[in-house]
């Protein structure tokens, strides 16, 4: 699409872009042309390099050996990737439908007139989004604690047994628990914010014809908000299968529940840094960063689907 | 990829606009009348409702409170949720600080450096890219956005190993740059944003008039529109701050000197000092806790204080999301 | 051209110091065959900067003597990150070439996985030869190499005991278990009268700890390795003795798996949860700060035996100073690693002050060390019973050149097996396999446990 075969910028305003001919195009390349250079630098040159990177091994008997794709056969068949995929696979199908639902629902309420504190509310849901994940970690995992954590002495005044936050069959819950706690409110922001800026004629509309509040939100705002929600669900699909900050801050509380190949970046990381195998650890960040890409092509092309039919 | 299959979603909105009522239309029946009778009692019950949401995200919070006032004693044998007899916040927080030769306050000044140097320098980047990509036709525009598109569905931590990898090969590994650099570049969502909202903020007869007055287009971008773009900046430099400030998987693969890490980085390595064999103690858990309740102080304060811009940034952003 | 430019030069110019130093690595020192005393002499007067990483508390006191000593020499000391993180850090600087320490604190277990990838200097040539009659035995086996190299200088050491409540062994009437029998048996007798309580908690992932355990049931799993060929061998009836007695307390709920050193360990033992701690020679004073309220309750006794009347004991624990080959000033830091660990006012206060417990000869018959009663373990002179238990350690214990390695396996296999008190044959064969396959993708020739024992 180049500036001389464009339609006349007067007859489309909205979409005109500003100016025509060679010197607008070359100004037009001035600006996109530092974040170009970062993004090149940062991006397709690291990934280039890794990619490159990963074709080799370093031995510490033996040195630098090329080894072709041996490392991402070694990958699709190591049974700790697959199993950490699987396990942030299901993290996945937990966490993220049971966050969005809560985001969508403070969104909503918030957004109708229903509610009394709300700006105290939002502020409050929103908060844990400026706590860093090392943070929350830290803390949940003191709250966690399985005989003295104050959640622990909470059952035990009620005559309760609290259950173990910090074994295997909960843990993942547990994370999942820490992860919804800091997003709930990043989502409800973003999704509130799409809210605000439907335009109000079309409740009107509805609420002429006599629906209450809770129909507008699901007859009206919830079809609105589909690509908003897909945004955020596109998001999510990225948070959850890097999982890292929680799981490896939660490692000094249960070393045991949370192993090396826990998540799939846990892996890579202690591939990398653990184990010294640094050439593995690129091949597998390169297999992650892969699956997370198809899975969101994979969710996209399914929501975009149900949206037509 | 993501937002690039997300993007094509845009132009149906009108369309899915007209739609819902539709749907609705043949539920109405159903549910109809249940609606307005029950309208007071439920505002009721929300609010009830939302407070005890509310109080859930604020539980942990109010647990540092509550933690950072005490002694390494009182909250090894005290209940967690309450205050002990003695309040030691104020000896707590002097060691927070002062500790390993004020180790804390060190680091708490390089969070802010790299949070608010990667935040300035990536929000100038996304403007500048944005503004290009929006408002000015150039052979492969559409080829460049798809593909920086494509790259947000690469996580920023698979990326973090290869770019230690480059670095560590070029010596750019522990230093500052080894974290700002990276931070500035690898979230496109901000350029995404900025593309979008200036598409729809900045009409181009604004920029015709500008050249028509004889200003050079950098002029217009920074003197024109910079104005119009401030609810758009300021919403991607808060999230720049807040992805760079809570960042801890980059800084801990590049930085080795505790002099250049960040509070998240700092914070961990006292926690691990707490909880590892080699002679230390139990005394760093209290200084952990302080140092947590510290660290969460400045993204709240910067959220607030730009509130206005960035509520108004979002909504408005979002209206061709 | 705008004021936003200008303010981004400016900030530039303050970041560009770093950038300037990124192009140089270093190439390792190839170290002479020997260094003169006129050669050191005359390094010791030349203005130096030596970077010391360490996670040592209170540490400064030896920099501080060893300055006074050499004011030419300054020390930076630094607490780059804990546990493995500290020697994540470090290759990740060796690896860049820039920036990994002149001198650092390193664990016996991990020296040979920094000799392997010859990273170490070794320090006979600054005169670290002469040392070996100074230090145990033992202790002088860990950091010497097959060619004879001196790789590091011990700086203390973790024999390993055992704590005990009195008071709790008292009202239950449980003697001090000799034997390992005696300890199970204790067990039952002690969780049968209070099950809020354990005699001990075996902490599932502690490698280290575990390891420590191996030694002293007379397990070698990496014995007669030699630079590429690798000896693995962790599935021997000793192991497997000491992973089934502990699964099998496990099992029967009579001994807790809380990871150690976390805050619900912390808190357990403030709480009487453990009446027993087996640990090393640095764990008396460590208790001592952290289980405060329980203060004049614990003594120290050798640990049970697996043989009735033998004398054994592990390591866990301890560490060396180590010199870098990536370092600038070899002289400098040889020096210094000797100076810290040798000059005996700094060992008497490390031993007296720091509670690092000694490795040296002099200190451990020192009756100033020895005869030290501490009031934690009512009057107790600890210090004399872990000097006894130092010399019952066996110098026959080898570590693989991938320690840390082996120890995220273990966590992962052997460590899980047993705190969930399940069958160990499989997680010792699942351990015995990952670090022979990891071995072979490093390049080593693994000799298995054919022979079988």
């Amino acid at each position: 699409m180049s500036a001389d075969t464009a339609p006349r910028a007067a007859a489309a305003p909205r979409t005109a872009k500003g100016g025509k001919g060679p010197r607008y195009a070359r100004t037009g390349y001035l600006f996109v042309a530092p974040f170009m250079v970062a993004f090149t630098a940062m991006f397709l040159v690291p990934l280039a390099y890794a990619a490159w990177f990963s074709l080799f091994r370093e031995q510490m008997i033996g040195g630098n050996v090329f080894v072709g794709l041996d490392n991402y056969t070694r990958a699709f068949t190591d049974p700790r990737l697959i199993q950490g995929l699987g396990r942030v696979g299901l993290f996945f199908l937990i966490q993220v439908p049971l966050m969005m639902a809560l985001a969508l629902f403070f969104a909503l309420a918030l957004d109708t007139a229903l509610l009394r504190l709300s700006r105290t509310i939002r502020l409050a849901i929103f908060m844990p989004y400026a706590v860093p994940s090392v943070v929350a970690a830290l803390m949940w995992g003191f709250l966690y604690g399985p005989d003295f954590g104050p959640l622990a002495q909470l059952a035990e005044r009620i005559g309760a047994t609290a259950p173990d936050f910090l074994g295997a069959d909960l843990m993942l819950g547990s994370i999942a628990n820490i992860v919804t706690w800091e997003f709930t409110g990043y989502n409800m922001i973003l999704l509130y914010a799409a809210l605000r800026a439907i335009p109000t004629e079309l409740y009107e509309a509805a609420s002429v014809d006599g629906a209450g509040p809770w129909r507008t939100a699901w007859s009206i705002k919830i079809p609105l908000l589909r690509p908003a929600i897909v945004l955020c669900m596109v998001f999510s699909v990225i948070g959850s299968f890097q999982l890292f900050n929680e799981p490896s801050i939660m490692r000094t509380l249960a070393p045991n529940v949370i192993v090396a190949d826990y998540t799939p970046n846990l892996y890579a990381y202690n591939l990398a840094f653990v184990g010294q195998e640094y050439n593995y650890a690129a091949a597998v960040s390169f297999v992650l960063g892969f699956v997370i890409m198809a899975g969101s092509y994979v969710f996209m092309l399914a929501t975009n689907r149900r949206s037509r039919s | 990829m993501s937002a690039a299959i997300a993007n094509p979603e845009a132009p149906d909105e009108p369309a899915a606009a007209a739609q819902p009522p539709r749907e609705g239309e043949g539920r109405r029946e159903v549910r109809g009348g249940r609606g307005r009778k029950r309208r007071s009692k439920r505002s009721t019950l929300l609010t009830v409702g939302m407070l005890a949401a509310a109080a859930y995200f604020l539980l942990p919070l109010f647990w540092l409170v509550v933690a950072s006032t005490k002694s390494t004693g009182d909250l090894f044998s005290t209940f967690g949720l309450w205050f002990a007899g003695h309040n030691n916040l104020f000896t707590n927080l002097g060691n927070t600080f002062t500790q390993d030769g004020g180790a804390f306050t060190v680091w708490f000044g390089n969070s802010l450096l790299y949070a608010v140097a990667s935040a300035v320098g990536g929000t100038f980047l996304a403007a500048l890219g944005g503004y290009g990509f929006a408002k000015y036709r150039f052979r492969g525009n559409q080829a460049m956005f798809m593909g920086v598109l494509g790259a947000m569905a690469v996580p920023a931590t698979a990326l973090a190993i290869p770019i230690y990898l480059l670095f560590s090969q070029i010596g750019l590994t522990d230093t500052p740059w080894a974290i700002i650099l990276p931070s500035m570049a690898i979230h496109p969502f901000g350029l995404y944003f900025m593309r979008v909202y200036t598409d729809s903020a900045v009409p181009d007869s604004l920029i015709e008039s500008g050249r028509i007055d004889g200003a050079g287009d950098f002029r217009i971008f920074f003197q024109v529109t910079g104005r119009l773009l401030t609810p758009a900046l300021a919403t991607v430099f808060l999230f720049m701050l807040v992805s760079t400030w809570n960042n801890y998987f980059l800084p801990l693969i590049m930085l080795n000197d505790p002099d250049l890490y960040p509070v998240t980085v700092g914070l961990a390595n006292w926690q691990g000092q707490a909880s590892s064999s080699g002679g230390a103690s139990g005394d760093y858990v209290p200084l952990v806790i302080t140092g947590s309740l510290v660290s969460i102080f400045p993204l709240i304060i910067a959220f607030l204080f730009l509130q206005r811009y960035w509520t108004t940034g979002l909504v408005s952003g979002s209206v061709k999301q | 051209m705008n004021p936003r430019f200008r303010r981004r030069t400016g900030l530039g110019a303050a970041l560009a110091a770093p950038l300037a130093f990124a192009a140089c690595a270093r190439p390792p020192v190839d170290p002479p065959e020997h260094v003169s005393e006129a050669e050191i002499a005359a390094a010791m007067r030349t203005p130096t900067e030596l970077n010391f990483w360490t996670w040592v508390p209170g540490i400064e006191k030896q920099v501080a003597l060893f300055e006074e000593a050499y004011p030419d020499v300054k020390v930076d000391v630094v607490n780059a990150a804990q546990g493995a993180g500290h020697y994540a850090k470090i290759r990740t600087a060796l690896r860049a070439g820039r920036g990994a320490p002149d001198v650092a604190q390193v664990e016996y277990q991990l020296i040979p996985s920094f000799s392997i990838t010859n990273h170490l200097l070794d320090l006979r040539p600054y005169g670290a030869g002469e040392l070996e009659d100074q230090f145990v035995d033992w202790v002088w086996a860990q950091v010497t190499g097959p060619g004879g190299e001196v790789w590091a200088i011990p700086q203390d050491t973790g024999p390993m005991g055992m704590l005990y409540r009195a008071d709790l062994f008292e009202a239950h009437g449980i003697e001090v278990p000799e034997t390992w029998d005696a300890f199970a048996d204790a067990a039952r007798t002690l969780h049968a009268a209070d099950p809020e309580a354990y005699l001990t908690n075996f902490p599932p992932s502690q490698g280290p700890y575990f390891a420590g355990a191996l030694w002293q049931a007379g397990a070698d799993p990496f014995g007669g390795s030699e630079g590429p060929d690798l000896h693995v061998d962790v599935t021997s009836a000793d192991a497997k003795r000491v992973t089934d007695y502990w699964a099998g307390l496990v099992a029967e709920g009579v001994v807790s798996t809380d990871p150690d050193f976390s805050d619900q360990w912390y808190q357990a033992a403030n709480r009487g949860k453990y009446a027993t701690w087996l640990t090393a020679a640095w764990g008396p004073v460590f208790l001592q700060s952290t289980a405060a309220s329980t203060s004049g309750k614990w003594r120290a006794a050798p640990l049970p035996q697996w043989e009735p009347g033998a004398q054994a004991a592990g390591n866990w624990g301890g560490s060396t100073s180590a010199v870098f080959n990536q370092t600038a000033h070899p002289i400098q830091a040889a020096v210094f690693a000797q100076f810290i660990n040798t000059d005996p006012e700094c060992t008497k206060a490390m031993a007296t002050e720091q509670f690092l417990f000694p490795p040296t000869k002099a200190l451990l018959e020192d009756p100033e060390f020895t005869g030290l009663e501490l009031e934690f373990y009512g009057g107790q002179r600890v210090n004399e019973v872990f000097a006894q238990i130092s010399e019952t350690v066996s110098p026959d214990f080898q570590w693989s050149p991938f320690q840390d390695q082996v120890y995220a396996d273990y966590g992962a296999t052997v460590g899980t097996a047993v705190a969930e008190g399940a069958d160990t044959d499989a997680a010792l064969a699942a351990w015995q396999d990952r670090i022979t396959e990891y071995a072979r993708l490093q390049g080593f020739t693994v000799v298995g446990n054919e022979e079988g024992s």
